[in-house]
């Protein structure tokens, strides 16, 4: 299980991403979901229709941050205005903890709107560590770093992703958002045994996974987030929660995104995962 | 320059390389070195170790495309009749070479477009009148992104008309432009623009209380009044001092009537609340997300 101090104590169940295309429905038939995770940047604005939507998916519901700006991993450190406003938004959702990428972004101002990798090097990890820091000292709040999924290795790297996520999250004492469907992308497009990486990751740290699904060309996988979660991913989502405990888990679907109905029966399959694990393993608890 | 800083800064140089030859198109990667510049291949090799299936090469040109892909069709999204007006060919050039020569400079794609009509108005592939017409389409059209996302302040009660200072709401957008182009929204090509003159025009762009972005032209003596109230003012501040020429009672009581009916004005200081209409669908909400963009044909 996660240590209460990387979820702000608090235990979340199945989520899924709150998407335009289910505005409507959520806010006409207020379906039964567990809580919803917001991308960050989409509601760090001063007013208008992205804050009137917030505010009343917030009168219903629990929503947790997850950030695509935050950049930890850049060279030049954190952008102070962008920690400003991520701090604004957390005072009107009250967001338990918030999570980010382990990924760099931008070049002396100018961004790529990517995530992009870093090199799993010692000076690296240091420097995300130090950024680490200062954002979550900044933002008083819990932080979870989210492993990437990745298309490119360094020649500079000295260490492995997962062994480079560990080191960053202990050197800054933070969280992991775990995302299992990103972990099965890098080891196809890495030739790594993904397995390997679930085991080695620190337990006590896993404040929330993610599972997606992502599209398959001849010579390489991309992260796509439009296809339902295939077995393989939900053989290494078991084997995350069986290290883990339950753990919150919410499911990405951010491209022809179906019916809310078919995002929520593919979330709730975790919950079956999660049954199963107490069942046969006597792992975690049952969840009301 | 520490080894860290050296490799991002190598690394986001090749993304900032302009898209090779066929590959906005192509969902597979070949090993051809078609388009790219040696300094491409030159960065790939240094810092990008080689993969089971991929060359160093081919896994830098994913991140290649991806930025490419994301930021040209987020941009393109944002002018709609520019691009109506200005032809998919010379659309796309327009935006290419501007964000060869602006890269984002924002945390949100939805600022992608903050300079492009001053680009516009010194694109060296476009005639004069041309740069001033979609100059002035890229204005109004980014001033619709801009108010989808300004603050709100309170509307005033009857007592804050007398005792507040009272503001121009943030999102009214007041723009001076040196052709018609609002004539733009209602044609199909830019045909109809042929032997139309020069000719100064005002236009508000603003959110309604739907959320619906509008725009309207403004009487001259209107905009000057309407500036005055950007800052805060009093109102009778603002009514015993004003600009010449001087506006008629009846132009006055006329514009206040407007700008009350349209909701352009606020209380200074007082916060005020979006009101969430369902019925207007959802555009430009979630312009970020985590997902990559995939290689699509």
């Amino acid at each position: 299980m996660a240590h209460p101090r990387f979820t702000g104590g608090r235990f979340l169940g199945t989520g899924i991403g709150l998407r335009v295309p289910h505005y409507d429905h959520i806010l006409a038939e207020k379906p039964a979901v567990g809580w919803f995770e917001i991308i960050s940047e989409n509601y760090m604005v001063r007013g208008g229709r992205p804050l009137a939507v917030l505010d009343a998916i917030l009168d219903q519901y629990e929503v947790v941050q997850h950030g695509v700006g935050l950049y930890p991993g850049g060279s030049g450190g954190l952008d102070m205005d962008h920690l400003r406003r991520l701090k604004e938004l957390i005072k009107r959702t009250k967001t338990p903890w918030i999570s980010d990428h382990l990924c760099w972004g931008s070049v002396d101002g100018r961004m790529s709107h990517d995530l992009l990798p870093l090199p799993y090097t010692f000076e690296a990890a240091r420097k995300t560590a130090e950024n680490l820091r200062i954002a979550q000292d900044f933002l008083e709040i819990p932080l979870a770093m989210e492993n990437v999924s990745s298309y490119a290795e360094f020649n500079d790297d000295e260490m492995t992703e997962w062994q480079f996520l560990a080191e960053v999250t202990e050197a800054a004492d933070v969280g992991i958002l775990l995302d299992v469907n990103n972990i099965y992308v890098s080891s196809v497009n890495h030739g790594f045994d993904p397995l390997e990486y679930v085991d080695f990751i620190p337990p006590d740290r896993v404040a929330q996974i993610h599972i997606a699904g992502h599209s398959r060309y001849q010579r390489f996988i991309i992260d796509t987030h439009d296809h339902p979660v295939i077995d393989p991913v939900w053989r290494l989502y078991a084997r995350a929660i069986e290290r883990c405990g339950p753990t919150a888990t919410l499911l990405e679907w951010d491209s022809s995104i179906p019916s809310f109905e078919e995002v929520w029966s593919e979330a709730k399959k975790s919950e079956d995962w999660r049954r199963w694990l107490v069942e046969q393993k006597g792992v975690g608890h049952v969840e009301a | 320059m520490s080894r860290l800083e050296q490799l991002q800064r190598e690394f986001f140089k090749a993304l900032l390389l302009p898209l090779r030859g066929s590959s906005r198109k192509s969902t597979e990667l070949t090993p051809s070195d078609e388009g790219h510049a040696p300094e491409f291949f030159r960065i790939a090799d240094e810092i990008i170790k080689p993969g089971p299936e991929l060359s160093a090469a081919e896994r830098l040109e994913l991140y290649h495309r991806q930025y490419w892909f994301r930021i040209l069709d987020s941009l393109a999204e944002d002018f709609p009749v520019l691009r109506r007006m200005a032809g998919d060919e010379r659309f796309w050039e327009l935006i290419e070479a501007y964000l060869l020569e602006r890269p984002s400079q924002s945390f949100t794609l939805r600022h992608l477009g903050e300079a492009f009509a001053d680009h516009i108005e010194a694109a060296p592939c476009l005639d004069d009148s041309r740069r001033r017409w979609f100059g002035g389409i890229a204005r109004i059209e980014y001033a619709f992104m801009k108010c989808f996302e300004c603050a709100q302040s309170a509307l005033p009660e009857a007592v804050d008309l007398g005792d507040s200072e009272i503001e121009l709401q943030e999102h009214v957008q007041l723009l001076r432009l040196s052709y018609p182009v609002d004539l733009c929204w209602g044609w199909q090509d830019f045909t109809p623009a042929e032997g139309i003159e020069p000719e100064i025009i005002h236009i508000a762009v603003w959110r309604e209380p739907s959320g619906r972005s509008r725009q309207e032209r403004l009487e001259a003596g209107e905009v000057r009044l309407l500036s005055r109230l950007r800052d805060g003012i009093r109102l009778d501040v603002l009514f015993d001092e004003l600009p010449e020429p001087t506006p008629s009672e009846d132009d006055i009581t006329r514009w206040f009537a407007k700008w009350q009916g349209y909701r352009w004005l606020g209380v200074c200081g007082k916060e005020g609340a979006q009101e969430l209409d369902r019925g207007i669908g959802w555009e430009g909400m979630d312009r970020m997300s985590s997902q990559a963009v995939s290689m699509t044909d």
